[in-house]
């Protein structure tokens, strides 16, 4: 049986090859995906893996055994060119000092180890913008074991015991942590991997959607023809257990033809897919690997699911010899299809005034299934749209195309929905990911007019962060100059420290209402600073009329607030003599803002506060790390946005090949009792046309809805229209399913000539 | 003038002793949703004799038919062939007894358009197993005797009206069957096609002592079988052999 | 077509004068050639002389055209059994069938039995026919073939008339 279920399958003519070539691209693109998708989540695995020797320093790790001697390690952050830059700064006490991977053992004073990329930099770059910040000359490359990224600038730097011990924040450690960072509470170093790996199963699952209608449409293909062999094998007495074995042998064969071509479109993808940075940083090609369970699942349950559906599918239709004979017109979609869709923005509407889950991962296992409910809900309501929409047309127009396209319509809903069920869904994903990413940019990304983020450099003394500089009343001469001597420093302005309240301190709010734990922002008036001073930079703001020491932000800067030249600084009550026995908060250095001028800045200052709890930074190096989290998103909806429209115009063109021959018999009848083929090609169109731009509507609408609840929910935002770009979009997606609705009326004509009316 | 309202269970045949029926229908119902088909249809057939089941269309004599080769269960009544209970064996049972000791023609819709006409007649064969090369080498026989020649390898869309039917008898015969069903063989034939394949038929049949039960609305083609039976409104009716004196 | 059948029939009806039975059989089964009335009185005497009929009582002033005419118990029983039969299947027989049915009809009888009876002597009369036509002689076989095109054609009609039986009971009864 499996033998002539084969030769049924490979050696059936035409149509029934072209059947299986297109189930076995559908099921190309299907296993492609998972396989991505199961490969991501390995590499964010085997990337957070990577962080976990720079939390050596945390106390609750449980880590490798311990070596005899012990090191000092102290993990700092800076910046450079927009990027972060992981600094470790090592001291070793003996020979058998703890040795991070990566590197054949820690440097010692005056040494470092560099990661490649920042290697290259620090040959690429002049020394006074980066190399001068790290004491010493370069021993040798830390390995690929140690970096997260291929892209990641680290840097190990060895120290004297005695140095290092006495800066701020450094421990003594016996020991390098091996416990990846999701497994350890206090760990700060890594990234959200269980957050990214529900993500990126939820992505996977929105993208397998419109896989598996493609799927379908391609497995309905030829379906009379098939149903008509079956009937006559049972007639001449198959078992249906043959003729089920028979279907399953069909499907399992494209199936395997598509696993195997799934996974070479894998293994073609993985370079590119690797630099796309999910996490903020792209993978190695190499962490996107799949282990022997990934394998072995999709390389045998694939198939073995296609012979399961195809099992499935012939239950419910019961082959029986004298074929499927008395159709009797199916029941009409009742209006409770509504309700899942219902539910979906229902949950989603729910979090606009009930708290929230704090976590990360507990907000996306919290909206993301309520999208997908909402995505599940157009597709089982499309059918009752679609039946509301040809009785509308009916009662619209009473011309025979009409007339005729609305009866076939309103007859049998759910297969006019089916073809167009993937484009439905293609742009209900494509409005929202677009209308939630055009309104976060359009609130966060005004700068309200601040113009001193990208040029304005401060290195802070916080005593609330421990700073050991916080007490300093003076800031040394040689300092100012050689800050002022870096070509394109505007000005150099010392801020102190308001600390006996000589004018009103405020906390900034961020535009809009903020939610719980929303960071409110910098206080504003938590420093002093000399009119006279801040007169030489009309850039930075300036002084209210008559006053000669204005309460100012430490970097001249609220959060979300325009600053600038225009900005006006309340006077304080504070005498200018008094100004120099306060303690200095704050040194700005204000530049012309190109990254030649920041660097150098930035290693001047670090130079000179090297023990410094925080960074020098301008607010744009601040607001990297929170866009980093944006940019991981808009990475994914691009790509959902990419992969999903194209798999819906496939399944459409599917379907509608396959509606083709479906018509031939009733309308070629049509045709000869005198319709005339005009009438004919309008009831094609509009069967086709009217339920996609119908549940369109219905999709989009249903896109804008939930973008809206979910910016309500999630960040308190409100909608802002979609660009240009988004409308594009669209209107590109409904012309090309019309064109190729289009492209069959030709066809027509072929297809209906009197010899498909022969009674054989 | 005696005339019985159904084919009794036995009929009393030479010497007077009770023959039982090859093939039986014993007070068949069957209905499709609410609409009658068979009202209490009877019928029993000899081994080696051809029957022609006639009547208006709608009657309900294809459903006879389908009820007699197993296709379809009926909803009360009983179904006998060569001693035992057709209804009540189940869906596998019933097409196994369809592949091994049925043969179908019928109007439309019976040949595999996928295969070949060889592997088409080879089908009954290959689904009880033989093996590939055996099978075909069984089917080609018929080839020869019905006609065919040289046809072995087209595809069913390939042949005319006439020559398909000569295959579908093909494949209803190749298996050796003990009855031969036909429904409307010759339906969409002309007259002269339709002659040659019932000549064929009744020829094949005879010559390997198949049963027949042929349902036809034409005359002309059911006065090709020994006898005739009526089926109006879903009932028998079978006119009562005559005495042999005249 | 036989008439003294015919005429006998119609008397099982009712007596009738031999004027009145004229005109009904031109009515029915004259089409077109009438009876002419020396047959019609030849043929009732041919029927008495043989006891099917009898003439009954004249009335005063009538002439022998005024004569009633009744059936027999003998004339009956023929009458009878000409109708429960099947007639040879032949080719030209519209008429007589035609005749048969609509007497039975007449006579309230149930013409659906005499129909199956006479479509079954049709089916073998064909399949004699039949095995004619598959034996060697090629003229032999021509011959069958027509005689079986009009026997079909025979067929064709008692099927039609028996989906019919009802409307022509009434027309004929009226």
């Amino acid at each position: 049986m499996i033998r002539f279920g084969l030769r049924l399958a490979l050696a059936s003519g035409r149509e029934a090859a072209t059947r299986l070539v297109t189930i076995a691209l559908a099921v190309t693109l299907g296993v492609g995906l998972l396989l991505a998708v199961l490969a991501g989540i390995n590499a964010v695995f085997s990337q957070n893996a990577r962080y976990a020797w720079l939390n050596s320093g945390v106390q609750s790790q449980q880590q490798a055994p311990s070596t005899k001697d012990s090191a000092w390690w102290l993990v700092r952050g800076d910046y450079f060119e927009g990027q972060n830059v992981g600094r470790v700064d090592v001291a070793v006490t003996g020979p058998d000092s703890p040795v991070p991977p990566g590197i054949p053992a820690l440097p010692g004073p005056g040494e470092y180890y560099a990661s490649p990329a920042l290697a290259t930099l620090l040959a690429q770059r002049p020394a006074d913008m980066l190399a001068d910040r790290f004491p010493g000359h370069q021993v040798g490359t830390i390995g690929d074991s140690a970096l997260p990224a291929p892209n990641s600038l680290l840097i190990i730097v060895g120290h004297t015991p005695a140095k290092l011990s006495g800066l701020p924040g450094a421990q003594r450690i016996d020991r390098i942590a091996t416990a990846p960072p999701q497994d350890c509470i206090s760990c700060y170093v890594g990234i959200g991997a269980a957050g990214i790996e529900l993500i990126l199963s939820v992505v996977a699952a929105a993208l397998l959607f419109p896989v598996l209608i493609f799927i379908g449409a391609a497995t309905r293909l030829s379906a009379a023809r098939r149903e008509q062999r079956f009937a006559a094998m049972r007639l001449v007495g198959a078992t249906p257990r043959q003729v089920t074995v028979v279907a399953a042998v069909e499907s399992t064969v494209a199936a395997i033809i598509g696993t195997a071509m799934g996974f070479g479109l894998f293994a073609v993808l993985r370079h590119p897919l690797a630099a796309i940075p999910f996490t903020g940083a792209p993978f190695f090609t190499a962490d996107l690997s799949l282990n022997i369970v990934d394998i072995l699942g999709v390389a045998l349950g694939v198939p073995l699911g296609a012979a399961i559906a195809a099992r499935l599918a012939l239950r419910r239709v019961q082959i029986s010899p004298l074929g499927v004979t008395r159709r009797v017109t199916p029941r009409q979609p009742r209006p409770y299809r509504l309700i899942p869709l219902a539910l979906g923005l229902g949950e989603l509407a729910w979090f606009i005034d009930h708290p929230r889950p704090q976590t990360g991962t507990g907000q996306v296992a919290v909206f993301l299934p309520g999208l997908l409910v909402t995505m599940a809900g157009l597709v089982i309501a499309g059918p009752w749209l679609t039946m509301v929409g040809a009785r509308l047309l009916a009662r619209r127009s009473g011309r025979p195309a009409a007339l005729i396209a609305s009866r076939r319509l309103a007859d049998n809903p759910k297969v006019a929905f089916r073809a167009i069920s993937g484009v439905v869904l293609g742009l209900f994903v494509t409005t929202t990911a677009t209308a939630v990413i055009t309104s976060i940019e359009a609130h966060r990304g005004a700068r309200h007019d601040n113009s001193l983020a990208s040029t304005a450099m401060s290195a802070e003394f916080w005593p609330e962060h421990n700073s050991p500089y916080a007490d300093q009343t003076s800031v040394p001469g040689t300092v100012l100059d050689q800050l002022r001597s870096v070509p394109g420093v505007r000005s150099v302005t010392v801020v102190r420290r308001n600390d006996a309240a000589f004018a009103p301190v405020q906390r900034s709010a961020p535009v809009g209402a903020p939610g719980p734990g929303v960071d409110p922002g910098p206080p504003l008036e938590v420093g002093l600073v000399l009119c006279a001073d801040l007169a030489l930079d009309a850039s930075l703001g300036r002084c209210a009329d008559g006053a000669t020491v204005a309460g100012v932000p430490a970097a001249f800067q609220g959060w979300e607030m325009p600053s600038g030249p225009g900005t006006v600084f309340a006077a304080a009550a504070v005498g200018a003599d008094q100004l120099a026995h306060l303690p200095v908060l704050s040194v700005v250095a204000n530049t012309d803002g190109s990254s030649a001028t920041l660097e150098r800045v930035r290693t001047v200052l670090e130079l000179a506060y090297p023990n410094a709890t925080g960074t020098p930074s301008t607010q744009d190096d601040v607001r990297t790390d929170q866009t980093t989290t944006m940019a991981q998103w808009e990475q994914l909806a691009n790509v959902v946005i990419l992969a999903s429209l194209p798999i819906a115009g496939c399944s459409l063109a599917v379907s509608v090949a396959g509606g083709l021959s479906e018509r031939k018999r009733p309308f070629s009848l049509l045709r000869l009792t005198g319709v005339p083929l005009r009438v004919l090609r309008r009831v094609v169109a509009l069967e086709s046309a009217v339920p996609l731009l119908a549940v369109a509507v219905v999709a989009i609408g249903t896109g804008l809805l939930a973008a809206h609840l979910f910016l309500r929910a999630q960040l308190h935002y409100n909608l802002h229209a979609p660009g240009g770009g988004y409308y594009a979009i669209v209107a590109i997606g409904l012309v090309a399913s019309l064109a190729i609705i289009a492209s069959t009326l030709p066809l027509l004509e072929r297809i209906t000539g009197p010899e498909t009316a022969r009674n054989d | 003038m005696d005339r019985t309202d159904h084919g009794a269970a036995g009929t009393v045949g030479e010497g007077g002793a009770l023959v039982s029926a090859f093939v039986e229908a014993r007070d068949v119902v069957l209905s499709f949703g609410e609409t009658p088909a068979l009202r209490g249809a009877s019928l029993a057939v000899q081994r080696g004799e051809i029957v022609a089941i006639m009547g208006p269309s709608g009657s309900g004599k294809s459903t006879l038919l389908h009820c007699l080769a197993g296709i379809l269960v009926p909803g009360s009544g009983e179904i006998w062939f060569d001693g035992q209970r057709v209804d009540a064996l189940g869906e596998t049972r019933r097409s196994t007894l369809r592949r091994d000791r049925f043969g179908f023609v019928f109007q439309f819709g019976q040949l595999v358009p996928e295969l070949t006409a060889e592997e088409n007649v080879a089908l009954p064969l290959l689904l009880g197993g033989v093996r590939r090369g055996p099978a075909l080498g069984r089917a080609r026989t018929w080839f020869d005797r019905l006609d065919l020649k040289g046809l072995e390898g087209r595809r069913s869309g390939e042949l005319s009206g006439g020559q398909a039917q000569r295959v579908a008898l093909a494949r209803a015969m190749v298996s050796e069957p003990e009855v031969l069903f036909a429904d409307e063989p010759t339906g969409s034939l002309d007259s002269l096609t339709g002659e040659q394949v019932m000549n064929l038929l009744v020829d094949s049949a005879r010559e390997q002592g198949t049963t027949v039960v042929l349902v036809t609305h034409e005359p002309r083609v059911a006065a090709y079988a020994d006898r005739e039976a009526m089926v109006r409104d879903g009932r028998v009716t079978v006119p009562a052999v005559e005495p042999v004196a005249s | 077509m036989s008439v003294p059948l015919t005429l006998l029939g119609l008397l099982e009806r009712e007596p009738s004068h031999g004027y009145d039975l004229k005109r009904d059989y031109d009515t029915y089964f004259g089409r077109g050639r009438p009876l002419p009335f020396g047959q019609v009185y030849a043929t009732l005497g041919r029927l008495a002389r043989d006891g099917k009929v009898v003439m009954g009582e004249v009335g005063p002033g009538e002439g022998p055209d005024r004569k009633r005419y009744v059936i027999t118990e003998l004339g009956a029983t023929e009458v009878r059994t000409w109708l429960s039969e099947p007639v040879e299947p032949e080719p030209h027989l519209q008429t007589v069938l035609f005749a048969k049915v609509v007497l039975t009809l007449m006579l309230g009888r149930p013409a659906e039995e005499y129909l199956d009876l006479q479509r079954a002597a049709h089916l073998r009369r064909m399949r004699e026919l039949t095995e004619i036509k598959r034996g060697d002689s090629l003229v032999d076989g021509l011959l069958a073939d027509h005689g079986l095109f009009h026997l079909e054609a025979d067929l064709r009609w008692i099927e039609l008339t028996t989906a019919r039986l009802e409307q022509l009971a009434k027309a004929v009864r009226s």
